[in-house]
């Protein structure tokens, strides 16, 4: 009886409690902390790279830590089990090193980004980025007491192997850490009785299937298990673009035209998933390069082609922060004459090779001054290199760039390492001269090399929205300067500048003689690419670029992760790339969409647009793809221990 | 089955099946004669095929035992080995370990 008097106690009790409060106790608990982005897992031949938490996730205290003091607390003192540390990016790369050498009481980490205190230096990458795949001459070695480096703050950790989870909470979500704070305050801030009493944690939850190595994760990928068809893990790789001012001939019997190879990058990476905006290690160059195309596709129109002797190829490599997977499948399949496709080239055909390399750093550095010095790194000082030199520092100089020639064999990381390694006999004979135009001389002008941070406020990116005009008329830069909707220290000024420095070099390099008229790139064109790529995918550059399909589905509101993506299908931002270039630089056929499918021309592919006006536009380019993807696939002698990189599932 | 029900010729007709079935790699069977007849075998009072079924039960026991001792030995090499085992390792797998070696 006695009992069940308890028992109506009890119910009552309960009854009274509910109607207040309808949450179920595991809300009451537990709060969700989202839009954190989790640092993954790759793989090479050899090791294992990244973050991974057990598959039920990893449990811990949770600890702010506001300075060092902080860190060396919970690394030796802390008593209560592992905490998960919550650091600002300014304060992370002064305690990582703590936390990397002593884990036994870490469970894992929670970077948070706040504006206002932006660190001088946040770079996960190493010291000498690329290293061991860089070619002949390279002096950059990133053991801790090398002084003579390109990336002075990387930290490396890209690199390494973590041995907890990590995640990343952008300023847009600012508030979650500020719920984390104030939960800290509440229950853990009495550090010497924490003993006993309940404490507020965090559960970090990125398991990550694959691991030991390339190796072990395509064996694992391949089996076909019984329980668990898995796959654990996929190749790196993606797309290359490749866009020629005139078609390239086909046929053994037909005479090439000598051509001027000009490449920059797409990529960039970042410690943590679908947040690699590379603005200044990748976006600028690959905007300059996209730009500059456009620009002398006007100046010499494709119908002219047979008035000259000199073709020029556009090539953006996609996968160059892992060993520079783009070039290096490009500089190998040029070797073997497989590249582009359809038209094979062979490396004498190329008589210069001009890079866009990492050319954003500096551009904050000069934010309030009209001038943008540039280097100019080549191994050798060849006549082609120079004579390109001489027109093109005139070019810039006209524009207030200027371009250092740094003649070394150590170069920057950049593409020229894949071909200077691969084809080591072509490069070092002058067969196959290469030049390199970036804006560091010796060590990143870029502190947040291939970071997170690495972002539209890294290199000063202001947008002025201004409307496009029908089919896609930008408005000269300038008009823009006239009228002071830009000044001439604006980095959109700049890089139009550059890109037309660029195209009339080119200009002159094709037909001759210098040019005299009036085309330039446009400020405004470089304004609205740097948005699409920088801050939001639904902008009008990228939706009339876009394929028309039937649904007028609008892109996310975030800028495109410029991470290599995974080899069984394209990333966005190649597709990104290689339509602007056909929408900008193509020729629009007044065709309908089966017509334009159906097309044929030799040299030419076409593809059916939305264009400006989202009612679909046919456009003829000499645009196409190549796949990205290590050479180590293809060639079994070299095995997979060659340099392959490889994302894993998350679960 | 009730055994007790069973007359005595059926039951040692059932324990020769069982012997036998558990002849085919199927040890649990044995396991299972053996645990199923231990009463018939060692503790009813003797009948005429009371000491074949004490032979099959015997020999079931000790199947099975065996069989216990290898597969112990087998899973504990593999548990302790797979690992450098590496390939072979792996395709002894029947299920693929996930984010470890």
């Amino acid at each position: 009886m006695a009992f069940l008097k308890e028992f109506l106690i009890l119910v009552i009790v309960f009854a009274i409690i509910k109607p207040f409060d309808c949450e179920r106790l595991h809300e009451q608990i537990y709060s969700s902390i989202e839009g954190g982005a989790a640092c993954f897992k790759r793989l090479n031949g050899t090791h294992q790279a990244g973050c991974s938490s057990s598959d039920k996730g990893a449990v811990g205290v949770v600890q702010m830590i506001y300075d060092v003091t902080d860190a060396q607390w919970l690394v030796y003192n802390a008593t209560v089990g592992p905490c998960i540390a919550v650091i600002n990016t300014a304060l992370f790369h002064d305690v990582i090193e703590l936390l990397m050498a002593k884990p036994a009481n870490v469970a894992g980490i929670i970077v948070y980004h706040n504006a206002t205190t932006r660190p001088t230096t946040f770079s996960q990458e190493s010291k000498c980025p690329n290293e061991y795949s860089s070619g002949p001459g390279s002096q950059c070695l990133s053991s801790p007491t090398s002084s003579n480096v390109w990336n002075e703050g990387g930290t490396g950790l890209i690199r390494r192997d973590i041995p907890y989870p990590i995640f990343y909470i952008p300023q847009t979500r600012l508030e979650e850490i500020e719920k984390i704070e104030n939960c800290y305050k509440r229950y853990n801030l009495d550090r010497f009785n924490q003993e006993g009493k309940p404490l507020c944690s965090l559960q970090l939850n990125s398991f990550m299937f694959a691991a030991v190595n390339s190796a072990v994760c395509l064996r694992r990928s391949a089996t076909s298990a019984l329980l668990t068809p898995t796959k654990v893990c996929d190749p790196l790789g993606d797309q290359n673009v490749h866009y020629s001012l005139f078609p390239l001939e086909k046929g053994e019997e037909v005479k090439k035209k000598p051509i001027t190879l000009v490449t920059a990058r797409i990529d960039t990476a970042s410690l943590f998933d679908g947040m690699a905006p590379g603005a200044a290690s990748s976006v600028v160059g690959m905007a300059s390069l996209i730009m500059s195309a456009v620009t002398l596709s006007k100046m010499i129109p494709v119908a002219n082609s047979s008035l000259y002797d000199n073709n020029v190829l556009w090539t953006l490599f996609n996968g160059e922060a892992f060993d520079y997977i783009g070039s290096q499948r490009v500089a190998y399949d040029l070797s073997r004459g497989a590249w582009p496709p359809f038209s094979p080239l062979t490396p004498s055909d190329i008589n210069l090779h001009v890079e866009l390399g990492q050319i954003g750093g500096s551009l904050q550095i000069y934010k309030e001054n009209a001038s943008w010095p540039l280097y100019a790194y080549a191994a050798s000082s060849f006549s082609q290199i120079t004579e390109f030199l001489v027109v093109m520092s005139e070019n810039a100089n006209a524009f207030n760039i200027t371009l250092t020639p740094e003649f070394t064999t150590n170069l920057p990381p950049s593409s020229l390492h894949s071909f200077r390694r691969i084809l080591k006999n072509e490069t070092e004979s002058g067969d196959l001269p290469e030049v390199l135009l970036i804006d560091h001389q010796g060590k990143f002008t870029n502190t947040y090399y291939e970071s997170v941070l690495d972002d539209d406020t890294n290199i000063g990116f202001i947008y002025h929205n201004i409307s496009v005009g029908p089919e896609g008329k930008f408005t000269p830069t300038d008009e823009l300067l006239a009228n002071g909707i830009m000044k001439e220290t604006d980095i959109q000024v700049k890089m139009s500048r550059l890109a037309t420095a660029l195209a009339r070099t080119l200009y002159q390099r094709v037909t001759g003689k210098a040019y005299t008229g009036d085309i330039a790139a446009s400020a405004h064109l470089a304004d609205e690419m740097l948005y699409c790529l920088l801050r939001s995918q639904a902008c009008r550059l990228l939706m009339a670029a876009d394929y028309a399909s039937g649904s007028e589905e609008t892109p996310s509101a975030r800028p495109p992760p410029l991470y290599v993506g995974v080899a069984a299908w394209p990333s966005t931002p190649a597709v990104f790339a290689g339509h602007l270039l056909a929408l900008l630089a193509g020729a629009h056929l007044p065709l309908d969409r089966t017509a334009c499918d159906a097309r044929l021309e030799p040299g030419f592919s076409h593809y059916w647009l939305r264009g400006w006006n989202h009612s679909g536009v046919c456009v003829q380019t000499t645009m196409n793809f190549t796949q990205a993807m290590s050479p180590a696939f293809i060639i079994p002698a070299l095995g997979i221990d060659f340099d392959t990189a490889f994302r894993p599932k998350k679960s | 089955m009730d055994l007790n029900r069973l007359p005595n010729d059926k039951k040692l007709q059932l324990c020769k099946w069982y012997f036998k079935v558990g002849c085919m790699f199927l040890p649990f069977v044995w396991a299972v004669n053996a645990v199923w007849f231990f009463k018939e075998a060692f503790v009813k009072p003797p009948y005429e095929e009371q000491n074949q079924i004490k032979k099959y039960v015997i020999m079931s026991a000790g199947g099975a035992a065996v069989w216990v001792c290898v597969l112990a030995a087998w899973v504990t090499v593999f548990q302790t080995h797979r690992v450098s085992w590496a390939a072979t390792g792996d395709s002894l797998s029947f299920i693929v370990p996930l984010g470890r070696a």
